[in-house]
């Protein structure tokens, strides 16, 4: 086969273009993933796996039997730890998707500049809501350019910075029917820190590889600046 | 009674792991996103329903995949009275590539290739994902209910046929 790739160029095109096809597949193809509510509704339909049977469960009984009381009676307990953390876990997922998916793109920003007062005008009729972002960047984190996207079920104000060679997304969201920490989380997932916070009506997920404080102090300019 | 509920609960587990792969599919199979929803959303019922034909040791995915197509061939496609999206007709392969067809591969983005893809037939569309997720050859003829040298066939035409549109798009 290699011989004869060597020896014939119409071969040795078709092998290159389907190498290259392979490579943008894999690559750049824009993948679709389940939204969180869609994975919530598969959840509850699907019938709750037993727990596997044990003998110190026979000891633990009488404290599990509480345990499942107070889960049962108190929905909302059952849903501040049990159900809320896997939520959040699904947003914090969903946002190093979305900056993966940006360091990806060929053209991460759609308008590319770094005056906010050019790119926060052009989101005026793309999106449903006004991103209510000020900080335009400075000489530490410039601003590079915004795009729109999407976050689960709805549309993304995409604002992109930078820090030295790392870019650093901020995903504006309506926060509505999302499971927005009650303060703001700061997390880390396959490698990316997170800071996830909500501001009245909108919800705000910036995600990064930089370090955790330079990532906070981003963080603080956009929360003092977006009131 | 316990060990099959654990089995189901366990099942259930692994299967959703599988939600996002399956609502990629579905999207490219039906072109939006609510159709695609409730059509991932019928695949777990009828898969549920399904358990007992299912084969320990053999590929959960493929299996998921293959009732989430059938849905959405006997289901959407009958009961809405559409035409599946996309179809342009797959093409032989070729045995030659022009520069054009090379420079649109190497430029493509993101929303030309996804747009390239739509305009494929639902088989050609379908066999390059489910190649694309990693499933043999044998696992492809299983989902699509053809011979394996059928899927071999499929393929190379289905991919000739997207490489033909991206380099026609950059004409």
């Amino acid at each position: 086969m290699r011989e004869h790739l060597a020896s014939c160029a119409a071969c040795a095109r078709v092998e290159t273009a389907e190498r290259a096809l392979t490579e943008v597949l894999e690559q750049r193809l824009p993948q679709h993933p389940a939204a969180l509510g869609l994975k919530l509704r598969l959840a509850a339909q699907w019938p709750a796996a037993a727990p596997p049977r044990r003998s110190w469960r026979r000891l633990m009984a009488p404290a599990l039997v509480a345990a499942a009381v107070v889960l049962a009676t108190t929905p909302l307990l059952y849903q501040r730890f049990v159900v809320a953390p896997a939520q959040r876990d699904a947003l914090v997922t969903e946002a190093v998707n979305d900056h993966v998916r940006v360091l990806l793109s060929e053209r991460p920003m759609e308008a590319e500049s770094g005056d906010i007062h050019q790119v926060k005008p052009w989101f005026a009729g793309r999106l449903d809501f006004a991103p209510a972002v000020a900080f335009g960047g400075d000489g530490e984190f410039p601003l590079r350019g915004g795009a729109v996207g999407y976050f689960l079920d709805r549309r993304a104000a995409v604002f992109l910075y930078s820090r030295r060679q790392h870019a650093i997304s901020l995903f504006v969201v309506r926060a509505e029917g999302l499971p927005w920490p009650a303060n703001r989380l700061e997390t880390s997932s396959r490698g990316f820190r997170v800071i996830v916070w909500r501001a009245g009506e909108l919800g705000y997920l910036l995600v990064s590889d930089v370090d955790a404080g330079e990532l906070r102090t981003l963080a603080a300019k956009v929360m003092g600046e977006s009131a | 009674m316990e060990d099959s509920a654990r089995d189901v609960g366990a099942f259930g587990r692994e299967a959703l792991a599988y939600a996002d792969t399956l609502h990629n599919l579905a999207h490219y199979l039906t072109g939006n996103e609510p159709d695609a929803q409730d059509l991932v959303q019928e695949t777990y019922a009828r898969a549920l329903r399904s358990l007992h034909q299912f084969t320990p040791g053999t590929n959960l995915k493929a299996w998921l995949c293959r009732i989430l197509r059938n849905t959405f061939l006997s289901e959407y496609r009958r009961r809405r009275g559409s035409p599946v999206v996309g179809g342009l007709d797959t093409v032989a392969p070729v045995h030659d590539v022009a520069d054009r067809e090379l420079d649109a591969l190497r430029k493509v983005v993101a929303e030309e290739l996804e747009a390239a893809l739509m305009t494929l037939a639902e088989d050609a569309r379908t066999v390059i994902l489910l190649d694309l997720e990693g499933l043999t050859e044998v696992e492809v003829a299983e989902v699509m209910g053809c011979a394996v040298g059928t899927v071999k066939s499929r393929l190379s035409r289905a991919r000739a046929a997207l490489r033909r549109r991206l380099g026609d798009d950059a004409h």
